[in-house]
């Protein structure tokens, strides 16, 4: 393997990949990465075995081959190069890097002994927009559950339906769904259940203006635009009923101010406990109290105007659901609904005249005791 | 006419009888007779045995001695130089006031007193045998008193043939002085058995090198000073660290206003504030020392004054165990790595204004002006908790490590937040219950006939644990609501178990007080973060900072240590860095 590279292009390819590579592993060839020399450039490939991305960077390449090498070391080696062209060449297991007077060798490992990337064929793949990709990406991933006995509630639903994707995460105790209208063709109707791993390198590594290619092999799921791809391994199992669990017969509406409600709901999270961080909500005709009280520390009071002529109502959340949840949504005012203390509330955003927002969060409420 | 029935009863007779009370058992005697020592301020007793005591016991001191005159009246029933007035007995800081001790062992024995003051030329031997006097004489010696106590019981048969083994009256004298030694650190103790050295105690500074010194073993370093003042009881003392203590022979020394009492009721009190601290069965070593007002306190309830009454005894043992807990609170109660901890240090308390000569006997420890009034236990304390905010790391996915002023500390993840989420249910049950997180898709989960049972018996209680559970027929429930303690909570798996331990029992929830304790300690262990549970910094910030929110940071509700510390002391010594030349 020879071939020579812009100082730019080999940090720029580094930098896409090594984030994929794990910090600690018990597999040493897992801390490398894969370059792979073709005719049309250089491939170079990083996995943590669940996630894989693979980027392509310009290169003259004399000698075709390939290799692994210590991927943090490289990095911080280029980081370092002056700004000149870089001469990558393999001897035996080691890399050379030549630019300027500056010159390194590298201990690798052979490229057999680099995991098999999940090898998914992209002839059946359908087109997303990556805007579409992000936004929905965005609006749910932060919903999903850090516990571990139920692996399906770790990864993202991300439903294809005819014209329509919609993604959606919960962890038992709120959920965000987002559609969107679909400019995909060709796609398939199909659920899949994605680590949020994986949609994190997709959310960092194409662009709103990229049109990705995705497909699915087996197991896997591949992304792919021009120069870039994420492969990911799939969570199997079926993603429980979350449509069944949205209330429908919400009979209470109030518009809030979005900022105000936000800033209200920090203040008092300051006072609430810090295990359930509870506030509690009381609604009555044009106006929301806040109110907290924990004790062996103090208690807060606060009230908004809102838009709201229902009975009253006082219900208790976490404050942290409730800031998450306001955090991404996307317009100034949002609406809240709900029926009874004990029953799921939720939250959309109110758009413009004429626009529609298919986004919707559901925060269940604590039991009040008091 | 009638014959008079009724007369008074000889001196003699009437020595013999109070003997039965005073005197039991060679112990008895060497009590007596120490006792007596340390009230005429020795500054070392020498107790010689020969055959248990049965056939000789002899104690020499070199107290204050008595004249002639004062010997002799020595021997008379009543004959007492400690107090004058009913008055002065409430107040009375001296072993004897009764003047009972020296004619009820005179009564039963053949006894010389060998005695010298200071002032006086020549020194005085009485000879005794049965109470009546055989010979006065001048007799050589230096200050102070030895009594000669030969043929215990020679003409007391019934009493004699109640004598145990040589060993087992051996024993129960060797007990005798370890506590007057334990209550008086500051005289020097010999005892001797047939030639055999069994004690010799230097005198000591405080408490702490008087145990050391009896207890040459590892514990004196498990112990840790106790001090706490309140409603009038000040409780001094050393109790043990809960990580060492285990279950089997321990010593449990209990002293008032500097006497030696015996209190089962005490030692639990004591043992109470210890709860949760240690595994069941655990029975920590205490040597307790509480001072109160003459007046709170009735020493004169038992023959051999080895029981006390207190005027109210209720708030007497709160105060108790409240003190253990408080100590159980500092910094010095978390278990350790240090291999040669020093014996506690405290400092000596200034002697007290008494009335009575021998009151700065009870000199033992740091006075609450030391300490600020009231000397709470963890001001007695090198102070170990983090200042400011130490930097945290993860070790092995189980352990939080701190840095702090004085070495290492090492925080097991699971039993710190074991011990921080069984107080906050604790807390939470004392104003009704902490909140459920209801849940989006409620938990469906089957239970054995008997675990039903439970979840419907306990139902309420679970409720207020934040579990809100419905029956839904058969044996299976339906949870709608759970307690939300940490990012990584298995719901349904927490729920699981502690069902199963209720239903079926551990020896967690067989050691807790009620049912508040049982279910928030079963809860706590089945909810906290596990081992194996990556942190981020954040969150071990969270959890350290709750921790030392808590009442005892420093044990788990098993009984075990959340907290293990690792004095730069220690690492010093391991590493060879004691002397100064390794500096650099
Ligand atoms: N070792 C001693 N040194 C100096 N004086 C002593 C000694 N032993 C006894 N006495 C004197 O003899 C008195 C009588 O002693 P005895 O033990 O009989 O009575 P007590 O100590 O006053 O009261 P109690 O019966 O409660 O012990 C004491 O009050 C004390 O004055
Ligand atoms: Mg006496």
């Amino acid at each position: 393997m020879n071939f020579t590279i812009t100082r730019q292009n080999l940090h720029s390819g580094l930098a896409a990949v090594s984030a994929s590579i794990p910090s600690k592993t018990t597999l040493p060839v897992l801390s490398n990465i894969l370059f792979e020399a073709r005719e049309d450039g250089v491939w170079m490939s990083g996995t943590d075995l669940d996630v894989a991305v693979r980027v392509k960077v310009p290169a003259d390449v004399k000698e075709q081959g390939s290799l692994t090498a210590p991927g943090k070391k490289l990095q911080e080696i280029t980081r370092e190069l002056p700004d000149q062209p870089v001469e990558v060449t393999t001897r035996g297991d080691q890399i050379e890097l030549k630019c300027g007077r500056s010159h390194f060798k590298l201990n690798g490992l052979p490229a057999e002994e680099f995991p098999t990337l999940a090898s998914v064929d992209f002839s059946d793949a359908w087109d997303v927009e990556g805007k579409d990709l992000h936004a929905l990406i965005h609006h749910t991933s932060f919903a999903v559950s850090t516990e571990e006995s139920r692996p399906i509630l770790n990864g993202v639903l991300w439903e294809l339906r005819d014209g329509e994707m919609r993604m959606v995460a919960t962890n038992g105790h709120r959920l965000a769904r987002m559609g969107i209208p679909a400019g995909t063709s060709g796609a398939p109707s199909a659920d899949f259940i994605v680590p949020p791993a994986a949609l994190q390198q997709v959310q960092r590594l194409f662009k709103d203006e990229d049109r990705l290619s995705v497909a699915k092999s087996g197991n896997h799921l591949g992304f792919r635009a021009e120069r870039t791809e994420v492969f990911t391994r799939l969570i199997e199992g079926t993603y429980p009923n979350y449509d069944q669990v949205i209330p429908r017969d919400s009979d209470k509406l109030a518009i809030v101010d979005k900022k105000a409600l936000e800033s209200a709901v920090r203040r008092m999270a300051v006072v609430a406990s810090d295990q359930t961080h509870r506030i509690r909500m009381m609604f009555e005709p044009g106006r929301v109290h806040l109110n907290v009280l924990t004790p062996d520390l103090g208690e807060g009071h606060d009230e908004l105007e809102i838009g709201y002529d229902g009975e009253e109502l006082e219900i208790g959340f976490n404050a942290n659901y409730l800031l998450e949840v306001l955090r991404y949504m996307p317009t100034d005012e949002v609406k809240i609904a709900f029926k009874a203390p004990e029953r799921a509330a939720t939250m959309e955003p109110v758009p413009a005249d004429g626009e529609t927002i298919d986004y919707l969060c559901l925060v269940m409420p604590l039991r009040l005791l008091d | 006419m009638s014959t008079r029935r009724i007369h008074v009863l000889p001196d003699a007779v009437a020595n013999q009888i109070a003997a039965g009370e005073v005197v039991e058992r060679p112990a008895s005697v060497v009590k007596e007779l120490v006792e007596n020592a340390l009230d005429a301020r020795a500054t070392r007793i020498d107790i010689a045995l020969e055959q248990g005591g049965r056939r000789r016991i002899r104690v020499s001191d070199d107290g204050t001695g008595m004249g002639r005159e004062d010997a002799l009246l020595s021997l008379d029933r009543h004959a007492t130089s400690k107090i004058t007035t009913a008055v002065e007995l409430r107040a009375v800081r001296t072993f004897g006031f009764r003047g009972e001790a020296l004619p009820s062992i005179a009564a039963v024995s053949r006894l010389t007193i060998e005695t010298r003051e200071a002032e006086e030329e020549a020194g005085t031997r009485i000879g005794v045998n049965g109470g009546g006097i055989t010979g006065v004489d001048d007799a050589a010696r230096q200050r102070g008193t030895t009594i000669d106590v030969r043929n215990l019981f020679f003409n007391a048969p019934a009493r004699a043939k109640f004598l145990k083994s040589v060993a087992a009256e051996t024993r129960a004298v060797s007990e005798v002085v370890t506590t007057l030694a334990l209550a008086n650190p500051r005289v020097a103790f010999t005892l001797t058995s047939d030639e055999r050295t069994l004690i010799e105690v230097p005198r000591a500074g405080d408490v702490a090198a008087r145990v050391a010194a009896l207890w040459p073993g590892p514990e004196a370093g498990t112990l840790i000073p106790l001090s706490h003042s309140e409603r009038g009881v000040e409780v001094l003392g050393l109790v043990q660290r809960p990580d060492v203590a285990r279950p089997g022979l321990r010593r449990a020394h209990l002293f008032v206003n500097g006497r030696p009492f015996r209190s089962p009721a005490v030692v639990r009190a004591a043992e109470r504030g210890y709860r949760t601290t240690i595994p069941h069965g655990a029975r920590p070593w205490m040597f307790l020392f509480l001072e109160m007002g003459g007046g709170d306190v009735d020493v004169n309830v038992h023959p051999a004054k080895a029981e006390v009454r207190f005027r109210e005894e209720g708030p007497v043992l709160e105060v108790v165990e409240s003190a253990v807990r408080g100590t159980l609170q500092g910094d010095a109660s978390s278990a350790t790595f240090d291999a040669q901890l020093a014996a506690p240090v405290m400092a000596v308390r200034e002697p007290r204004p008494a009335t009575k000569p021998s009151a700065d006997q009870m000199a033992l420890f740091a006075t609450a002006s030391d300490q600020g009034e009231g000397g709470d236990a963890a001001g007695a304390q090198t102070e170990i908790a983090p200042v400011g905010r130490p930097r945290l790391w993860q070790a092995l996915r189980t352990y939080i490590m701190a840095e702090t002023r004085d070495g290492l500390l090492i925080v097991d993840q699971h039993s710190a937040h074991e011990r921080v989420l069984f107080e906050r249910l604790i807390r939470a049950f004392e104003r009704g219950g902490q909140d459920g997180q209801r849940l989006l898709f409620p938990l469906t989960i089957r239970l054995t006939r008997a675990e039903y049972d439970l979840v419907e018996e306990l139902g309420s209680l679970l409720a207020r644990a934040g579990f809100e559970v419905e029956g839904f027929g058969g044996d299976t429930v339906i949870v709608q609501a759970v307690p939300n303690p940490h990012p990584y909570f298995d719901a349904e798996r927490s729920f699981r178990e502690m069902v199963h331990d209720l239903t079926n029992g551990s020896e967690l929830s067989r050691s807790a007080k009620n049912q508040h304790e049982r279910i928030a300690s079963v809860f706590a262990c089945k909810s906290a973060i596990k081992s194996g549970q990556k942190l981020d910094a954040r969150e071990m910030q969270e959890l350290f900072d709750q921790l030392f929110a808590t009442e005892l940071p420093h044990h788990d509700v098993h009984g075990r240590p959340t907290i293990v510390r690792l004095s730069t002391a220690e690492l010093e010594r391991r590493f060879d860095r004691s002397g100064t030349s390794h500096g650099g």
